[in-house]
């Protein structure tokens, strides 16, 4: 037992002994990479590229076609390698530093904060024009200030954000107001056939945002892409009237708090139900059930006014690791200009953020998202945009079941907050 | 030489110049006492390690100490996997050391006592005689080192660090920060009252869901193999069926169940046979731990139930004929005899279902993500710690206050377990009971 000790303690002697005189190793002196972004000339031309794409079937066939284009052109292969979009991000930090990492990587633009405080994205200088093209609600979205430098972080390629889906069977009338929503609901909820006029999902931040922000509500302080993490105005007087109003929607004879995706999509599958908010993916799911008797329209204005929708963008970002930047930046271009983009819609069915392709839409679903798109706003791009979702979802399930709104939001504010400091941002 | 000369040569052998020798460079004092195979051997092993592995070795342990300098350059979490593999590394080189001073060191004694070194051929015999079972467990031993050690001391020194988004490579480096994420779990106020009601909740999750599995598994079990039952197989195989559905997609269908609104436990069996409006199931924090335990026990119970069934089978029939000859009721040849043989047989699986149920992330992630929300807390009404640890490292990205937890309770469930293991029977060793 003794002699066993001593072997241990001796070993982990010259162990520990090693660890404290181990010394600074010789390492490149520049991060790698950085070195050569001051020269304009272009770096030159590499045999291939390689892009990390969603695992998504159509838009993988969009994305490969483009691709093609691309290697007609530029002569330049590019290896479209399918990563999860979800997963991207984690993948990048891992399979980076190896070597192994893409050039571009595609990500929605709410992650953007993340990635950047990771320091997994380059900044993007669009070519002149390229700006112009673009939907404002896109750039906005891309555009993002870390430690007191702003800039854009992505080239926009998809566009999207949500509406109202009704089955013209149930609501012969798209609903302009969120008064009509109401009326809907009431006069066609009949529980016990399982019927409604009208079904959300309570706990759903993303959906029911442009109540408060109709209302004065909003979730940082700042500007786009610049936010004030410190100023949460989701229990502001707006908020609170807000929270009432979206409140009323909830109870008996109207939408049951118990409310979740599935039951909705089911139901209105069936065509028991009148109206219901979802986005462009779930069209061809709908359009299989209902049929001709699916329509679609914008947001219902709220108070008065347009309705402030969600926002969404996706967009090919440079990889930090990327030993390719200046083509990787040319290729990003070429997949978001306009002809490219127009390909993409017609082939996976998401929604360009290009002025002019949105406009040409012909299709009565997808123009009516277009028009709703004009007064999107972009969800924050801050990481600390992480912290507010289960805090608020949870608060607007208290709500849906009926509590005192200004405590119940209080207390969600109080809570992101101190989620915010646990997560470490935020001084 | 004459043996007597030999003797006398001997007699002047010094064990410390040996294990001197063999501190200076390893191998010498092996030459030294004239072993030379094994003296070349430790020779080669020091030269390369000199030569290939040391400027390696102090890469993995700078950035073991550092977790890099240079924000960009240097990637923290490389460099700590680095550094714990380099550790790994040193541990055993260093052992290899510390084996071969004493060796040379024993083998002098040896040789100044007169013992007489036996011929090559022998010398093999008896090492591969000895060393044998040691050669055989080598590469299982590796395998561990590296699937579960490695693992294990990359998470314990991420609870140490500072690592969560903010500080995450490659923009920034990850430093060590000691305790501090140790005292906040116990000292900031988010923490520590989360953490207090959700550990609180999973020892009352586990105790009482592990115990109804046993305690259904059991009862039913006695019951089949009771001799007035008939169809046995037929029974049996329908108990077994809840544990060949696969169990995520028995818990997706519960939770579809459950509902409050639509769910068919609702609508189906309480509105009708009760009245009223049905019981919240999904948004009463109570209802929902009520309705998890029963789906875990519904999931659990036919492992018990197959394990009792086996081990039933196996008593042997003299000991109820004996206990009917002395008068024993029902009661008192099931508390007697078949209780203490079951459990005797079956303990350790049977702690090992109380430590699953302990992390049994899977019912409650995919029953209602932890939810129903709890005003006022960061985890869910039926949130445990290994869900909540999950929620910490995605959604918050606080990477090392998960490693805290995880710290603890890894810490609680070996200690458990080790507790238990020593107290039943099955895990001692022979001769030790």
């Amino acid at each position: 037992m003794n002699k066993k000790l001593s072997f241990l303690v001796l070993a982990g002697f010259i162990a520990v002994t090693l660890l404290l005189t181990a010394c600074t190793p010789d390492r490149p002196d520049e991060a790698e990479g950085n070195g050569e972004e001051g020269s304009d000339e272009k770096a030159e031309k590499p045999e291939s590229l390689t892009i990390w794409a969603n695992d998504e079937e159509k838009q993988l066939k969009a994305i490969e076609e483009i691709a093609a284009r691309y290697e007609e052109e530029k002569g330049i292969k590019v290896n479209v390698d399918t990563v999860s979009m979800l997963d991207q991000t984690q993948e990048l930090s891992l399979a980076g530093p190896e070597g192994n990492g893409p050039d571009l990587f595609f990500q929605p633009h709410d992650r953007i904060g993340n990635t950047v405080a990771q320091g997994l994205a380059e900044p993007v200088e669009f070519s002149d024009g390229a700006l112009e093209g673009y939907s404002d609600a896109a750039v906005d979205a891309v555009t993002y200030n870390y430690d007191g430098e702003t800039n854009y972080y992505g080239y926009p390629a998809v566009i999207e954000t949500y509406g109202i889906f009704y089955n013209t069977d149930i609501v012969e009338q798209a609903p302009e107001t969120a008064e009509d929503l109401k009326r809907i609901l009431e006069n066609n909820t009949n529980p016990d056939s399982d019927e409604y006029g009208f079904l959300m999902k309570p706990n759903d931040l993303y959906f029911s945002m442009p109540f408060f922000y109709n209302y004065g509500g909003y979730i940082f302080g700042g500007d786009t892409g610049d936010y004030d993490v410190n100023d949460i105005g989701l229990n502001n007087e707006g908020s609170v009237e807000a929270a009432e109003f979206y409140q009323s929607f909830f109870g008996s004879g109207k939408i049951p708090p118990s409310t979740t995706t599935d039951v909705i999509d089911g139901l209105f599958n069936e065509g028991k139900v009148g109206a219901v908010i979802n986005g462009p993916w779930s069209i061809v799911g709908y359009k299989d059930a209902l049929g001709d008797s699916l329509a679609f329209a914008p947001f219902p204005s709220i108070n008065g006014e347009p309705a402030q929708t969600f926002v969404g963008v996706k967009s090919w970002m440079v990889s930090y690791y990327s030993e390719k930047k200046d083509w990787a930046h040319d290729l990003a271009e070429f997949m978001t200009n306009k002809e490219n983009l127009q390909y993409y819609y017609e082939v996976a069915g998401e929604l360009p953020p290009n002025k002019e392709a949105l406009e040409s839409i012909e299709d009565p679903i997808y123009s009516a998202f277009a028009d709703q798109i004009e007064h999107g706003v972009p969800m924050p791009s801050t990481p600390a945009m992480q912290q507010v979702w289960e805090p608020f979802n949870n608060a607007l399930q208290f709500l849906a079941e009926g509590e005192d709104p200004k405590p119940v939001l209080d207390e969600a504010v109080k809570q992101i907050k101190t989620n915010i400091e646990a997560s470490g941002q935020g001084e | 030489m004459s043996s007597s000369v030999r003797t006398k040569l001997a007699g002047k052998h010094n064990p410390t110049l040996a294990m001197l020798l063999s501190i200076v460079f390893a191998g010498f004092g092996q030459l030294y006492n004239r072993r030379y195979l094994k003296g070349v051997i430790f020779i080669i092993i020091e030269t390369s390690f000199l030569i290939t592995v040391l400027p390696w070795l102090n890469y993995g342990l700078w950035g073991l100490r550092t977790l890099g300098t240079i924000p960009g350059t240097d990637h923290s979490i490389r460099l700590l996997v680095f550094g714990v593999l380099s550790l790994i590394a040193l541990i055993i080189l260093g052992t290899l050391y510390v084996f071969n001073v004493l060796d040379a060191r024993k083998q002098a004694m040896k040789i100044r006592d007169g013992w007489k070194p036996l011929p090559f051929k022998e010398t093999m015999r008896t090492v591969y005689d000895t060393a044998f079972p040691y050669l055989m467990t080598l590469p299982g031993l590796l395998l561990m080192v590296f699937v579960v050690i490695f693992p294990l001391i990359f998470s314990v020194l991420l609870a140490f660090t500072n690592y969560n988004l903010f500080n995450s490579p490659p923009r920034h480096l990850v430093d060590w920060v000691g305790f501090e994420n140790f005292k906040n779990l116990i000292s900031v106020d988010m923490w520590k009252d989360t953490f207090i009601s959700v550990f609180a909740w999973t020892i009352v999750w586990t105790v009482v869901a592990t115990t109804l599995q046993i305690g259904v598994g059991l009862f039913l079990a006695v019951m089949v193999n009771d001799p007035r039952i008939k169809f046995k197989k037929l029974i049996r195989t329908i108990l077994i069926l809840p544990w060949a559905v696969p169990a995520f997609v028995t818990i997706l269908i519960f939770a579809a169940m459950f509902n409050d609104e639509f769910g068919a436990i609702n609508r189906d069996i309480i509105i009708p046979l009760i009245g009223g409006d049905g019981l919240p199931w999904l948004s009463d924090p109570f209802y929902a731990r009520i309705a998890i335990i029963m789906i875990q026990t519904w999931l659990g119970f036919p492992f018990v139930f197959a394990l009792f069934t086996g081990v039933l089978q196996s008593i042997s029939k003299d000991w109820y004929e004996a206990a009917d000859v002395d008068g024993g009721s029902r009661l008192q040849k099931f508390r007697h005899i078949t209780f203490p043989h079951v459990m005797f047989a079956t303990a350790p699986l049977l702690i090992m279902q109380y430590a699953q149920n302990f992390n049994n992330f899977n019912i409650i992630y995919l029953f209602n993500e932890g939810g129903p929300p709890v005003r006022g807390q960061n985890a869910g009404g039926t949130d445990i710690l290994i869900s909540w640890v999950y929620k910490l490292t995605f959604d918050t990205n606080n990477y090392a206050m998960a490693a805290v937890i995880s710290i603890i309770m890894g810490l609680l469930i070996s200690g458990f377990a080790f507790y238990q293991f020593r107290q039943t029977r099955s895990f001692k060793e022979e001769g030790e009971i």
